[in-house]
């Protein structure tokens, strides 16, 4: 499971001085629920799921991955975590089993249970077919289901998902928001930060809007609804929008 | 720290960059055989041009050859040489090139030779033309043959032998063996070249698995493995000094047998042999391996710190331009060589490669060329792995 608890995270920049990407965040995440996070380009959603995933340290709080300390006990955190962003590119060099192989490796996993685990995968995955070409010969499809099939080869508990159906097309999306909902049935616990209200709706169990680095509204879809008095999220997620830049 | 982790990452990196056809191209075409190919092709053309010049007929013009007829005769008994007959300007025939020399004999030729006087000729040539050039060689060889001749009638008219003026005989003895000429020759160039190979080998594959891996958006999948950062930087210099050094050991041989095979080609050494013993050998090995690692730190921590490929070959660019810098520095003939030379990495590599291929050993200048070479090597590799740790390096856009 995940908890956040206070995550603060300011850049220093140049040009603009201090920024705060991510300003006091707290919620969390339990096993075999996907928490949503929900917010336009620039809310903050990836500095969130980076800290999550240990590659950036917060400027303030804290965050647990399955009770270990994201800054403290990185390395314990890795081992529970998979991680995959619509950023997260491919070697093209190597086919999807030399990147699996790979990954598996990188990740402490015995080469006897790759094997057996990637046999699994690359079947449920449908990409039995395309596991010898390279990545370079690849189509888009191919690929999303390659980047999901990496992040998996360890058999994380938490799955930290950073807008993966982005650039995709809508049947790739669709077929990457099935596989999500199965690892929810496996008993994972997945954050998942995306902009598409659609997909918010339908994947999470519970959605937590992020706005300029604050969450601005958390809980189920009907406690979202129930609290602005709208039936659509799109309605509510610029309710709450507006709301916040009036406050400013 | 694993040696398991840097060697998966090792692994990993020298599939994705033998798979790549440019490093093959800078790690094997090129020093072995496009280099080749470039200096057995220069000195045999070279060799071409000059046996052709060698074997022309020289067409000389002479003004007032009928005040030195003798003098005339011998020139036009030279096979080599045709006088003709020009009644317009020869000069402008001279920059034209269909004359290669103008000789001007004075009309009191004659008479200051009897009188025991020193007679002034002029000849014209074009010291840019070789044919002119060999002109000038023929008419002056005529010419000396001339003058011993004059000199020993002179003396034989003062009833002087010909070693009245000759007191002195100095004969002459190369010691130098086959195979120090040859490193000597080899010492002049071949430094330069490999010094260049060694960063050219290792600068597409250090931008190319570090820039490239932050271009491609594959970084951040190896960041969240079970692989710590340290390992990741070792792994990826590693495999840099591995295609470096692979450059480098291709270029040594290929250039060597291109100096060896086209040395009578290139006109450079007649008989050249190849006699450096496998102790220098392994000296040169030892010279050159830091500075391997050298430009394999620094390489991959410039291609880290930039933000893509471009990024980092706009960067490596005044690195490159350093480095050709010292090296045409240390091929510059007669540098007094300082003791703080062997501090300035390439150039003290350059240098003490030279010094070996002629076959002089100095330690100090061997163990002060790895000692600071190691040091500014393992700097760079630390400054890397500090930087890969940085997330403001690694999220920079």
């Amino acid at each position: 499971m995940i908890r956040v608890e206070g995550l603060t995270k300011v850049f220093s920049d140049k040009k603009r001085g201090k920024v705060v990407a991510v300003n006091n965040l707290k919620f969390d995440c339990q096993k075999g629920q996907i928490f949503g996070l929900l917010g336009p380009n620039g809310a903050g959603k990836t500095t969130t799921l980076r800290i999550l995933a240990t590659m950036m340290v917060p400027t303030q709080g804290k965050a647990e991955v399955n009770g270990f300390d994201v800054v403290k006990e990185a390395s314990k955190v890795r081992r529970h975590i998979g991680f995959l962003s619509s950023e997260t590119g491919l070697y093209d060099r190597f086919t999807p089993r030399e990147t699996v192989e790979f990954f598996g490796r990188i990740n402490g996993i015995e080469d006897k249970i790759i094997e057996k685990r990637m046999a699994e995968i690359f079947h449920n995955l449908d990409m039995e077919d395309f596991q010898d070409v390279r990545v370079n010969k690849l189509s888009t499809g191919m690929k999303q289901k390659l980047s999901i099939a990496r992040s998996i080869i360890h058999n994380p508990s938490v799955l930290i998902l950073d807008e993966p159906t982005v650039g995709l097309d809508i049947i790739t999306a669709r077929s990457v928001v099935e596989y999500i909902k199965k690892f929810k049935e496996e008993g994972k616990c997945i954050i998942y930060s995306t902009h598409i209200m659609r997909e918010a709706e339908k994947l999470c169990d519970v959605i937590a809007i992020i706005y300029q680095g604050n969450i601005v509204a958390k809980g189920t879809l009907e406690e979202l609804r129930k609290n602005s008095l709208s039936d659509d999220l799109e309605e509510i997620f610029f309710r709450l929008i507006n709301q916040g830049e009036k406050r400013k | 720290m694993s040696w398991k982790n840097i060697r998966l990452i090792l692994v990993k990196e020298l599939v994705g960059t033998i798979r790549d056809r440019r490093t093959i191209m800078a790690m094997v075409i090129i020093p072995l055989i496009f280099y080749p190919l470039l200096f057995t092709g220069i000195g045999y053309f070279n060799k071409l041009g000059s046996t052709k010049s060698e074997e022309a007929i020289s067409n000389i013009v002479i003004h007032g050859g009928e005040f030195a007829p003798q003098l005339v005769k011998y020139l036009h008994d030279n096979e080599k040489i045709e006088i003709l007959n020009i009644k317009d300007d020869p000069s402008f025939k001279l920059k034209k090139g269909d004359v290669q020399a103008v000789l001007e004999i004075p009309s009191d030729f004659k008479y200051k030779i009897d009188q025991g006087a020193a007679v002034k000729l002029i000849l014209k040539y074009d010291a840019t033309e070789a044919k002119s050039r060999i002109a000038q060689k023929r008419v002056n060889q005529i010419m000396e043959k001339y003058k011993s001749e004059i000199i020993l009638q002179r003396l034989s008219q003062l009833g002087l032998k010909e070693e009245f003026i000759i007191p002195i005989i100095l004969e002459e003895e190369n010691i130098a063996t086959a195979e120090k000429i040859t490193g000597s020759f080899l010492a002049i160039l071949l430094p330069y070249l490999i010094i260049i190979l060694i960063f050219v080998g290792a600068m597409h594959t250090a931008v190319d698995i570090t820039a490239g891996e932050k271009e491609r958006g594959t970084i951040a999948t190896l960041l969240v493995s079970q692989i710590s950062r340290l390992e990741i930087v070792l792994g990826k210099c590693f495999v840099v000094m591995l295609i470096s050094f692979t450059s480098m050991v291709l270029g040594l041989l290929g250039l060597t047998l291109a100096f060896l095979s086209g040395a009578s080609i290139a006109g450079g050494i007649e008989g050249a042999k190849f006699g450096i013993s496998i102790n220098t050998i392994f000296l040169i090995f030892l010279v050159l391996l830091p500075l391997v690692g050298l430009a394999s730190a620094v390489l991959v921590m410039v291609g880290i710190f930039a933000r893509n490929i471009r990024e980092a070959s706009s960067y490596i660019t005044p690195i490159y331009m350093l480095t050709i810098f010292l090296g045409i520095i240390s091929i510059s003939q007669g540098i007094e060589l300082t003791d703080k030379m062997f501090l300035v990495p390439v150039l003290n590599s350059s240098f003490v490669f030279k010094e070996l291929l002629m076959g002089k050993i100095y330690w100090e200048h061997i163990i002060t060329t790895f000692s600071a070479n190691m040091i500014i090597a393992g700097f760079a590799l630390l400054k890397a792995t500090r930087l890969f740790s940085k997330e403001e390096v690694l999220f920079r856009s």
